[in-house]
């Protein structure tokens, strides 16, 4: 039979070339990409992109794309402030991440759906046949989306400087917090958001991963399996123990009265972290709602500030005045300006070595 | 079954003894073990700078107090519903009353934004009064009684139609929706006294209910025609009972949200040790209803630590193999 084998070898070998030259030249290789739900088949550049969850819609701005339909965010609606200025003006708004309208999504033609795997596992047969679709296997690794992003979209390169100038920053940051700290990092840090009616301590998530990026360890208790855990009585707020502690809640008053009455509380009241000063308010979209390149910048951009580190990347230079979240102009001009920038020249801050 | 008076009286009292024992648990255990000495000391000598002392007083006696104060009240308003139906399968959970106050709390802190501890009461007894009434109307039969059969349908269809009203505003509001989740569960977590007080008049006035109409309860247990016979005016009776009902139930539900199954099982253990006689029946159902609903309370603080299970769910697995060995017996009297 080897000669069998070695003719089906030839096939398999060969077809590729013939299917190549029955294409037309100006379509461009069809492109196959792997993701979480199997592998999807795309031709060219795709213009007509539909994002389906949060961290995709970032990523695909962070590169300089104009997705032609997204799904709503959670907070700041339709769109959170940081994303809003660059989508493009007649966008498409398709509903919720948990339940976008298909409808709306099969009649925008598009030529690329991409969705997340805990989100569209359930609609990804009608989202395929829609249009050719990728699904992130999590939504806690804004680095492998923004890959996939960018290998659906054929600018692998620019994804890739991107994630070339956050690995730069991250590096940097180590360097000068551990200088700054001294014998006290790594810091053990936990991560909280007040709900209306419960407290949630997260043991895993998009700013719990770039947190572990950054060398933070987690407080002793907290290495549990899957997000973290829901709060609901004062008694447990010694889980909360750490170093450091981060909060955020969105703006309403049900969740403000629920945070005055636990803050008021002494078990919150002698919790090292308060003891010590160090509970730092931060911004719910940037550290639990945007989940792409973007927003982990912005997070980024957050602890320089809170640790009182000069960050030496350009983004702080063109405005140092701003505040690090909440504003909604020159974000985007900021944020593209990192993709062009890979080799940085490096400051010279507090430490001499960073 | 208990016969004799003073056997009856020691069933009180040990019953009184296991709510007190439970009450004692709910205020020791939890994410912080206190101490018996600890505990006894921060009542006869409370130190406000002792975390523990504070836990006890700001966290654990609000919990304990709702917890026992909800628990007595849905094993009496079960009771009550058990007696003015005359069917064993009545209770606050399962006629819609409960589901009633739910969807009306809802519905009041969704479109108009109340959030006082007592607007909420006030929207809940109205949701239990609507219930009740579509439920009564529903389960009535040509003759002018109430079938048992019947009203137990009535009481599932209700319940359905305030639950998916309930979740459609939910959908609709989904900021509210979030802060209203645990309350929908059941639970007696994180609950302040301030939401308890100004509740407790209405709960007096369920109890002044009960005590001037026990006696009166005691007949309607009989025959209709019987009670007719003995010149007892039952109308009265029921408006009375059915009022206390409602001002329990949605009491419960302001204060916990939804508790299933106590109203059902614990009447049924009451009445099974001290007889079908109302003055043992509803004080029994009282302190037995307190002292379930406290121990299912600190119970769900051990089920997945550092999180707890909502105390709902807790009575739901007690209460359901409960209900459908109710449902298979053949008699559907009490």
């Amino acid at each position: 039979m080897g000669l069998s084998l070695s003719c089906r070898r030839f096939i398999v070998l060969a077809l590729p070339v013939v299917c190549s030259l029955w294409l037309p030249a100006n379509a461009g290789a069809t492109r196959s990409v792997e993701h979480a739900l199997g592998e999807a088949r795309l031709e060219g550049s795709p213009e007509r992109i539909v994002t389906l969850y949060q961290g995709a819609t970032d990523s695909a701005l962070a590169l300089g794309l104009a997705p032609v339909g997204v799904i709503e965010s959670w907070l700041e609606r339709p769109m959170y402030r940081y994303l809003r200025n660059s989508l493009p003006p007649g966008v498409r708004y398709l509903g919720l991440e948990t339940q976008p309208d298909l409808e709306a999504v099969a009649g925008l033609a598009p030529d690329l759906i991409v969705g997340v795997r805990y989100r569209h596992a359930g609609v990804y047969p009608l989202l395929s046949r829609i249009a050719p679709t990728v699904i992130a296997d999590t939504a806690h690794d804004f680095e492998a989306m923004l890959g996939l992003m960018g290998e659906a979209t054929g600018r692998e390169r620019q994804a890739e400087a991107l994630l070339g100038a956050w690995r730069e920053r991250v590096q940097d940051f180590r360097c000068r917090v551990s200088a700054r700290l001294g014998d006290a990092w790594p810091q053990s840090v936990s991560v909280v958001s007040f709900r209306g009616d419960h407290v949630r301590l997260y043991y895993d998530g998009f700013a719990r991963r770039i947190l572990d990026q950054l060398g933070f360890r987690r407080p002793e208790g907290q290495e549990g399996a899957g997000w973290g855990v829901k709060l609901v009585s004062r008694e447990s707020l010694p889980a909360m123990e750490a170093d450091a502690i981060f909060v955020f809640m969105r703006d309403d008053p049900a969740v403000a009265e629920l945070h005055r009455e636990w803050t008021a509380h002494p078990l919150w009241q002698s919790l090292g972290a308060v003891e010590r000063g160090q509970v730092y308010q931060v911004d719910p979209v940037v550290w639990s709602m945007g989940a792409g390149i973007l927003a982990a910048n912005r997070l980024l951009d957050e602890l320089y500030v809170h640790y009182g580190l000069q960050d030496s990347s350009d983004r702080r230079d063109t405005d140092s005045a701003d505040p690090p979240s909440g504003q909604d102009s020159n974000n985007q001009e900021r944020d593209s300006r990192v993709a062009e920038r890979q080799g940085d020249e490096r400051l010279h801050g507090e430490g001499e070595t960073c | 079954m208990l016969t004799s008076p003073a056997a009856k009286l020691m069933g009180l009292l040990l019953t009184a003894a296991l709510a007190l024992a439970t009450g004692l648990a709910s205020l020791a255990l939890g994410a912080t073990e206190i101490a018996p000495a600890v505990l006894l000391k921060a009542f006869l000598a409370p130190d406000p700078s002792s975390t523990q002392h504070l836990i006890v007083w700001t966290e654990r006696l609000p919990r304990a107090a709702i917890a026992a104060l909800v628990g007595a009240s849905l094993a009496v308003a079960g009771a009550l519903m058990q007696t003015l139906t005359r069917n064993a399968l009545a209770a606050p959970s399962i006629l819609g009353i409960n589901a009633g106050a739910m969807c009306f709390v809802v519905l009041g802190s969704t479109l108009f934004a109340i959030r006082s501890p007592l607007g909420l009461a006030w929207v809940a007894f109205l949701g239990a009064l609507v219930a009740a009434l579509l439920v009564a109307l529903l389960g009535r039969e040509r003759g002018g009684g109430i079938s048992p059969v019947r009203v137990v349908l009535a009481g599932v269809a209700v319940t359905a139609l305030f639950v998916s009203l309930a979740q459609g505003l939910l959908i609709i509001d989904q900021e509210r929706f979030e802060s209203l989740l645990l309350w929908l569960a059941g639970s007696v977590a994180g609950r302040e006294l301030e939401m308890m007080t100004p509740l407790l008049p209405f709960f007096l006035f369920a109890a002044g209910v009960c005590l001037f109409l026990v006696r009166q309860l005691n007949l309607l247990v009989l025959d209709e025609e019987v009670v007719r016979g003995l010149g007892q005016r039952t109308g009265r009776v029921k408006l009375l009972a059915g009022a206390a009902v409602i001002v329990l139930a949605g009491g419960a539900v302001a204060l916990a949200g939804m508790i299933g199954f106590v109203g059902l099982i614990v009447p049924h253990m009451v009445r099974a040790l001290f007889g079908r006689d109302h003055r043992w029946v509803l004080p029994g159902c009282a302190l037995l209803g307190a002292g379930l609903l406290l121990g299912a309370d600190t119970l769900a603080r051990f089920v997945i630590p550092p999180q707890e299970v909502p105390v709902g769910v807790m009575t739901a697995l007690l209460g359901t193999p409960f209900f459908l060995h109710l449902a298979r017996r053949r008699s559907l009297a009490p």
